[in-house]
């Protein structure tokens, strides 16, 4: 199939992995996927902490089951990525921990208290839900059927990061105040997760062309501002005064983009930001931690970790 | 039985009992998810997490119990102190970074006693013990199942043998300290009032029959090879490490895997702990 044909043909679920496809769309569907997947992976090294830091053991078990979730999500995205010929898991897996995979600029920030999390947990996978359901009629046919399952328990992260949210913001007054402190920190950045204005976007156009990618940076962020704005006042986060956000005449959501350090915004995206490569670093100890169990079992055949019904889609 | 409310040593039987099991589940748990983000492979990584929060659901269903009594989950979980907290110390031993038959080990002795432990409390006089019993046992078969599985993989390589044997060695003087008493005569109430039909020393010569024979059949040296001699298998107090958790003294790791799973409730200045499952039935 030439990259013409699969422009005319580019419609929600349309090609699966017993369609010749042109290098071209294999490779930026790989990329896509494989971002996301990494992103998975990296959310749920950042969160791991707090399934032990979690105040109450009913939190504990969401946590801890939010994180194997996010890992089961990462599997299930690695094999969408897989079927397209491109790379195999290894390397994707060996890219992400050797500083070469790329992933959400959410996920390079530090987090070290428990009033951040609902930052990630509601905000950061209430915009994730927002751009996942768009990807249920993504072109490619495993990444959309993968996108069924995610949004389905996404829906459920959101709720845990909500109630999170909710119980910190009727807390004490100390609890408000660091909770609003920690939404000052991560609003830009959640602005930020949209990536940048569809203008300065580069792979936008030929993703959109062959039917990847459904809607734009910026229709995901209008949609997202449009529903987190009012959630956050609902709980009683006040929004920061900037970057500068303002309701234009049709009452829609509107952020002033030169507000926004970009320049962060790109050192994050090439892994270049200093805070967060302690996040890399870390999970790429763990894995070269792990490195002789991988030796040991190589080629004895059974498939590593036994019986797991999360394995299963 | 039906519990008397006014029968205090009954009430005490009672308490220590679901402590011990509760605690073990719980710290146990806490070192499990340590794994998560950080398993050899994707698979191992969701079944190890599906494991630890199997045993979480454990801790949940024991610490009920002692709801049932009066007590609140702050004052079991993030109000207690350390040092009464009466896990056997197995459960909170730290590991290296990659140490994977650190779990794998860690498993397999807690879930041999686990399983002997749960048949002793089948016919529990106390009937919310005896329901509960049975809803954990299908998930403990297949931890065991999962640890078994892995060993037997793990010694099949000259490294992996290696450092089994290591973990073996490490691990096994802790894992006799599940046979230990919290207090010998609540020990002693806890069977004469049915609560559990057996002693420890019996569940802990029966835990020696079972494991000494498995880990030798792997061709792995066991640190206590050749007890079983005239008298039969038996733990005995030379056998034991210096800290053995049932009577509240801990190991050094303790301390600090205790401040950290307490800390946000102290750092937030909590009074109670959000519920958001309703209980057990």
């Amino acid at each position: 199939m030439d990259i013409e044909t699969v422009k005319e043909r580019a419609g929600p679920r349309e090609f699966s992995p017993g369609d010749d496809l042109p290098e071209e769309y294999r490779k930026a569907a790989t990329r896509m996927i494989e971002f996301h997947a990494n992103s998975e992976i990296m959310g749920a090294y950042l969160e791991r902490p707090f399934i032990r830091q979690a105040p109450s053991i009913d939190r504990k078990l969401a946590f801890s089951a939010k994180v194997q979730d996010e890992i089961g999500h990462g599997q299930l995205l690695y094999r969408a990525a897989e079927t397209l010929g491109i790379k195999t898991r290894e390397e994707m897996l060996d890219d992400l921990a050797e500083g070469r995979g790329k992933f959400l600029n959410c996920f390079h920030y530090p987090m070290d208290g428990w009033v951040e999390t609902p930052m990630i947990a509601f905000f950061v996978d209430g915009a994730a839900m927002r751009r996942q359901a768009t990807l249920r009629r993504t072109s490619w046919e495993p990444y959309a059927h993968a996108m069924d399952k995610v949004c389905f328990e996404e829906g459920f992260h959101v709720k845990h990061g909500e109630d999170i949210l909710r119980t910190l913001m009727n807390g004490s007054r100390a609890e408000q105040r660091r909770t609003q402190e920690a939404f000052e920190e991560w609003w830009p950045r959640i602005i930020q997760f949209f990536g940048p204005t569809d203008d300065k976007s580069t792979h936008h156009d030929f993703a959109a062309d062959v039917g990847l990618k459904q809607m734009t940076n910026d229709e995901l962020r209008q949609a997202f501002l449009d529903m987190y704005v009012p959630k956050a006042r609902k709980y009683g986060l006040e929004i920061p005064e900037y970057p500068r956000v303002s309701q234009n005449d049709e009452g829609r959501w509107v952020v002033e983009e030169d507000d926004l350090d970009w320049d962060e915004f790109f050192t994050v995206a090439k892994n270049n930001y200093e805070p967060g490569l302690g996040q890399i670093n870390g999970r790429a100890r763990a894995q070269e931690a792990v490195e002789w169990v991988r030796d040991v079992i190589e080629g004895d055949g059974a498939p590593a970790g036994g019986r797991s019904p999360q394995a299963a889609d | 039985m039906t519990l008397d409310p006014n029968d205090l040593d009954e009430r005490e039987a009672l308490a220590a009992l679901c402590k011990r099991l509760g605690d073990d589940e719980f710290v146990l748990a806490e070192r499990y998810t340590e794994w998560q983000v950080r398993s050899p492979s994707l698979e191992s990584d969701l079944a190890l997490s599906n494991i630890a929060q199997d045993e979480l659901g454990h801790a949940r269903l024991w610490y009920d119990l002692l709801i049932d009594l009066g007590y609140e989950e702050p004052e079991i979980v993030y109000e207690r102190d350390a040092d009464e907290w009466h896990h056997s110390t197995l459960v909170e031993q730290p590991f290296a970074e990659g140490d994977w038959t650190d779990p794998i080990v860690r498993s397999y002795l807690y879930d041999v006693a686990e399983k002997l432990r749960l048949a002793t409390l089948e016919e529990s006089t106390h009937p919310k013990i005896a329901d509960r019993v049975g809803k954990i046992q299908g998930e403990e078969n297949y931890h065991l199942e999962h640890a078994q599985n892995w060993l037997e993989r793990l010694v099949a390589d000259d490294e992996g043998k290696e450092r089994v044997q290591n973990a073996v060695d490490r691990l096994f003087p802790y894992a006799l300290t599940l046979f230990e008493p919290v207090d010998p005569d609540v020990e002693d109430d806890i069977v004469d009032l049915g609560l559990r039909d057996a002693t420890l020393a019996e569940m802990g010569e029966e835990w020696l029959s079972v494991v000494i024979p498995y880990l030798e059949s792997l061709d792995l040296d066991v640190p206590e090879s050749g007890v079983e001699g005239m008298d039969g298998y038996a733990v005995t107090d030379e056998m034991l490490p210096e800290h053995v958790g049932r009577d509240g003294s801990h190991t050094e790791a303790w301390s600090d895997l205790f401040e950290e799973f307490t800390h946000t409730y102290h750092d937030l200045g909590r009074d109670q702990s959000t519920k958001i499952m309703g209980r057990p039935e």
